[in-house]
């Protein structure tokens, strides 16, 4: 057998300390799919912010609901929001990959919120002015409860499922984006020294 | 050509020892042999690994789809369920679709697997704890199943062999149900950890205290300590946690190793005129050529139901249902610790905030058993579970609402407090694998099938760690408590055991106490397989001071010349 037959078959002959060096090396330039794309060092944290960026997934209709609905879930307040972190474009990126039935109960959320605004307002969602657009999604945001008088219930809530799922998705996108995670505080290192605990005395917890 | 290689051709030489897996025990069966000595190769199925992979320092939004790949959903279906499966590193595990198993209608088995040198050490939870003879001769003392064939003080000083080298940060505590151990310094606990502990501790009397992890926090056999960035399951670049290729097998390499990857070990060979192992038969995983490796030994380290896996598949006219299995109990008592119980809550007098850039610990709390214990009375059921957990600030990704609220709300945050159990899985002969034969892996090797479920004491150990842990969460001031008390799918865990397990009679066990098949003498199985009951205890150093001891054992009959 030779020593190219050997390496094709990943035998590693080894007798020295370093060994496993080359071999890794040798491995790794032949079977570069075996690497996810991070572990081969990929940074994909561009690939939204092309000016010649189209929907995947969402028609236009779709994508600039989502756009505005996203700054009114995470607005720019003192630090940037979702509309600055493209979360529009990341959550059409999922969708056009993620299995059809998440997919579509994404896009029945959006519809439902649409609904909502033409049973209250007479105009979709992204057409309304600021203040009933609020209103629609202050109708959803919070579980109903059931009468405080009588106990009735009030019936069944879809209203508050599709906004958690909307929100939840929007919230995901925001907060796993760069901008997102240093809305947090967070300084870009990657790690802050060791673990200090807690340092307080006994019944001075905080 | 490099000084570093041989020019012999590895497969047309005859070893002392061959030992397949290059996991947690694989690496260290290597190690032992190949420092004593003896004339090893290590078979790995997988490729190698090279430091210049691990992910750890790579933000979620570097990733095209920030842990959300579709390529996991498609090929990595099962492994998915492992949190440490992920879009940074899904090519160490298994892909499913090569690697089939099947399961008994109505019985879900979760399979995790890595095929990688290093195995499953490159992502383990690295909690590491010794079990006592409450645990060893726990039949003897509750009349269910059967003791293991030697005592904590024949095991102890593996425990320190082991410890010593992997390094295990950890506080000893005097605990009759948790001996302590070799310790580097204990990592921090937090505020609301060391609440829980003092009022845990006096009110209950239990025991918590910070996880023992094979994480270093001094420097340690040439390995930095722990710089806190928190997910170690994507790689280690200073090595502070343990895994088996950058310490075990490197010096199993050193001292004349040879390594050979990506050999997917098919099945033992026999010598059927002498009754002993004469090597293996591996397929070559890139190009599926059949290969085979001679040897004196044969040691097994391939994760416990592989190593099961191979030597059901390598049946022989004198062994029809398996090699080494006269007893029939190969492929029986498959163990899994059953996880499901517990509680969650907030502690709302904690006033810290969370902060980005807080350090990462990658470690929690421990409370060991205290359940049917020689100090308590007997519970309604067998044995007892431990509860790993944690305390400290969080943002509230939960918070209600939306806009600046909402965004504000996230940061103010909330100090969450949990524990979740992982209890016994008591060994059964009704929990099994046996070999699926028509179902064959990518090479053409059959497949395992499953029959496994958790009874009805393991849901009892859940129910009473999720009214437990309630209870601890109360007695410290948590708000919000939510209770668990589920019994998660077997295999959920990730601690398999059992199936080739060791003892006294040949006829009840498949391995004596050295690892050594009562059935062929040059023959061993060195990992999860071996053991006799779960415990509740994590178990991968337990398994690691096992494979000290028997190659001890092994080494000294190479030395007599008894192999």
């Amino acid at each position: 057998m030779k020593r190219r037959d050997l390496l094709r078959a990943g035998v590693v002959l080894t007798g020295a300390a370093a060994a496993l060096r080359p071999a890794m090396g040798q491995q790794n330039a032949q079977q570069p799919s075996e690497l996810t794309p991070a572990q081969s060092g990929v940074d994909a944290s561009k690939d939204l912010s092309s000016p010649n960026w189209k929907p995947a997934f969402l028609d236009e209709h779709q994508n600039e609901t989502l756009i505005i609905l996203s700054d009114l879930i995470i607005p720019a307040t003192d630090t940037p929001g979702a509309k600055d972190a493209l979360v529009n474009r990341y959550i059409d990126l999922l969708l056009s990959a993620e299995p059809r039935d998440s997919a579509k109960a994404f896009l029945n959320s959006l519809a439902f919120l649409d609904g909502e605004s033409i049973r209250r307002f007479k105009a979709a969602f992204r057409y309304l002015p600021r203040e009933e657009q609020d209103a629609v999604l202050h109708g959803m945001a919070y579980p109903k409860s059931n009468s405080a008088w009588t106990g009735e219930t009030t019936g069944p809530d879809p209203g508050h499922g599709h906004f958690e799922l909307l929100k939840g998705r929007i919230s995901m996108a925001f907060y796993s984006s760069e901008i997102g995670e240093r809305s947090l505080g967070w300084d870009g290192a990657f790690a802050h020294g060791p673990f200090q605990g807690c340092d307080h005395s006994e019944g001075n917890h905080k | 050509m490099t000084g570093l290689y041989t020019l012999q051709d590895p497969l047309q030489q005859t070893y002392d020892a061959v030992v397949v897996g290059s996991g947690a025990t694989g690496g260290w069966a290597a190690k032992q042999l190949s420092e004593a000595g003896l004339k090893v190769a290590l078979l790995e199925a997988g490729r190698p690994v090279s430091p210049k992979e691990f992910t750890e320092h790579m933000p979620a939004y570097k990733l095209k789809y920030r842990d959300h790949s579709p390529e996991i959903v498609k090929t990595r279906p099962i492994q998915k369920q492992c949190y440490a499966c992920m879009e940074y590193n899904y090519e160490w595990f298994v892909n499913d679709l090569e690697n089939p198993y099947s399961t008994a209608p109505g019985k879900p088995f979760t399979w995790q697997r890595l095929r990688v040198l290093g195995g499953r050490s490159l992502v383990w939870g690295r909690q590491s704890y010794r079990l006592s003879d409450n645990d060893f001769k726990a039949a003897s003392r509750d009349g269910y199943g059967d003791d293991w064939p030697f005592s904590y003080a024949e095991l102890a000083p593996y425990y320190d062999i082991v410890e010593k080298y992997v390094g295990i940060s950890g506080a000893a505590e005097g605990n009759e149900m948790l001996p302590d151990g070799q310790f580097l310094p204990p990592m921090k606990m937090s505020c609301g950890e060391i609440l829980l502990r003092d009022k845990v501790k006096a009110k209950f009397g239990r025991t918590v205290t910070i996880g023992r992890t094979a994480i270093v926090t001094q420097a340690h056999n040439g390995r930095l300590p722990c710089h806190y960035c928190g997910p170690c399951e994507r790689g280690c670049s200073t090595f502070s946690y343990f895994s088996s290729p950058f310490t075990t097998v490197k010096d199993a390499v050193k001292a004349g190793c040879t390594v050979i990857t990506n050999a997917v070990v098919a099945h033992v060979n026999m010598d059927n005129a002498t009754n002993k192992a004469s090597g293996v038969t591996f397929v070559d995983r890139m190009t599926r050529q059949v290969r085979e490796i001679r040897a004196k030994s044969v040691i097994l380290c391939a994760q416990a139901l592989e190593s099961t896996r191979i030597l059901l598949n390598s049946s022989t006219r004198e062994y029809p249902n398996g090699l080494a299995n006269s007893s029939g109990a190969l492929g029986h008592y498959l163990m899994d610790h059953v996880t499901g119980g517990g509680a969650f809550g907030h502690l709302a007098d904690m006033k810290a905030v969370p902060n980005a850039n807080e350090p990462q610990r990658p470690n929690g709390i421990y409370i060991p058993r205290f359940r049917n214990t020689p100090s308590s009375k007997q519970a309604k059921f067998l044995r007892g579970y431990g509860y790993q957990g944690g305390a400290g600030a969080e943002f509230n990704f939960s918070a209600e609402g939306y806009g600046a609220a909402y965004k504000n709300a996230i940061k103010e945050g909330v100090h969450a407090i949990s524990l979740g159990a992982f209890g016994e899985s008591l060994a059964r002969w009704d929990n099994y694998v046996e070999i699926d034969n028509s179902l064959k892996d990518a090479w053409g090797i059959p497949a395992l099938r499953f029959s496994m479920t958790h009874g009805d004491n393991e849901a009892a150990l859940m129910e009473d760690a999720a009214a437990s842990a309630a209870e601890m969460l109360e007695s410290v001031g948590a708000r919000d408590i939510r209770v668990v008390a589920n019994v998660e799918m077997p295999g959920m865990a990730i601690h398999e055991l059992g199936t080739a397990r060791m003892g006294k009679d040949p006829k009840k066990s498949v391995l004596n106490e050295w690892n050594q098949t009562h059935d062929v003498k040059n023959l061993f199985v060195m990992d999860g397989a071996s053991f006799v009951s779960s415990a509740c205890q994590n178990p991968t150093l337990t398994m690691m001071a096992i494979t000290v001891r028997a190659c001890d054992h092994l080494a000294d009959r190479f030395k007599k010349n008894e192999v």
